[in-house]
């Protein structure tokens, strides 16, 4: 069976919808896709170095994030941000998928900005998975 | 008067059991982070660790034992790092029906080398009712041609068997009392 990060309807989905992303948002740094076990599904731009680490730290901050909404009783968890001097990581998870959008914007443009882009950019990636007709596996477990 | 506390870390491969040994010994709801398994065809399971799990035991009247669980991929390794600068002992849990497993222990002791070199390190074998081999004799040999000046004890394990793993756990916390008084003794 296909793993997820390897699957060319998920890969091709996430290349598809990170790409207007970078259309839409000058200030986007890197962005990328990742199963929640932390694999990379794809990133932009193409020429980023060591994102498969970016990934598995994207993978263990969404865990985290959704252990204390779970421990705390707050619902699920919309998004995680990671905000610092130059620039501010966001993640979302993609609706319905065990899938982690992650991005670095730079601080030109304001995180509300970013946040909105971001999420205009996983609902198009989840449309897109839909049009592909693409689920997980079954047996495997979703989180959110 | 002050409660003792210790941090313990499991370490080890995915599907070795540490999540199971965690929520086997903690007195208190885990906290996992589980994360659909992409490598089923690597590991047969569903679900895996990718950020901690978190459990606490209290031993005798006064001692906290705060366990914290690693994922087993390499490729958590800040996770590792994280972690490993609090802890004060660890639990290597390792399925013997993993290829080479006694070079995959030795792996992971390297890894975690401050642990073993200060003999706050204890071995358990699982799945030894899959693969009778190696033995728990044949780990602690190669473990000790790999680090001669320290003891790491090594013990056949379910980590569903809350005796064995708190057996594994009560040699652990003996090795962090004894070296915690040498230290005094140093002092």
């Amino acid at each position: 069976m296909t793993s997820i990060h390897n699957d060319q309807r998920a890969i091709d989905s996430a290349r598809a919808a990170l790409t207007e992303l970078r259309e839409i948002a000058p200030s986007l740094v890197f962005a990328s896709v990742v199963t929640d076990d932390g694999f990379e599904v794809v990133h932009v731009p193409d020429n980023s170095a060591d994102s498969g680490r970016f990934a598995s730290m994207t993978s263990s901050v969404q865990a985290l994030g959704e252990a204390v909404t779970r421990e705390l009783s707050i619902g699920s968890s919309g998004y995680v941000v990671i905000a610092a001097e130059n620039g501010h990581v966001l993640q979302l998870r993609v609706p319905g998928h065990e899938l982690i959008f992650a991005a670095l914007f730079d601080t030109h443009e304001t995180l509300g900005k970013a946040l909105s882009s971001s999420r205009r950019c996983v609902e198009r990636l989840a449309a897109l998975l839909a049009e592909h007709n693409f689920q997980e596996p079954l047996g495997s477990s979703t989180h959110y | 008067m002050t409660v003792a506390e210790h941090v313990i870390l499991f370490a080890g491969p995915m599907g070795a059991g540490k999540t199971t040994a965690i929520r086997t010994l903690s007195d208190i709801e885990m906290v996992t982070t589980e994360a659909a398994n992409s490598e089923r065809h690597v590991v047969d399971k569903a679900t895996t660790t990718v950020a901690l799990d978190y459990g606490e035991i209290t031993v005798g009247d006064e001692e906290k034992v705060r366990l914290y669980g690693v994922p087993g991929q390499k490729r958590f390794d800040f996770m590792w790092t994280i972690l490993k600068e609090r802890a004060k002992g660890m639990v290597l849990l390792v399925n013997n029906d993993a290829p080479e497993p006694i070079a995959l222990a030795l792996d992971y002791l390297k890894d975690f080398s401050q642990l073993v070199e200060n003999g706050c390190v204890v071995v358990g074998v699982s799945r030894r009712d899959i693969n009778r081999l190696p033995t728990p004799d044949d780990y602690a040999d190669a473990i000790a041609d790999a680090y001669p000046d320290v003891l790491v004890p090594v013990f056949t394990v379910d980590p569903r068997n809350v005796d064995q793993m708190k057996t594994v756990l009560l040699t652990l916390v003996a090795s962090l009392e004894r070296d915690e008084s040498t230290k005094e003794l140093v002092q």
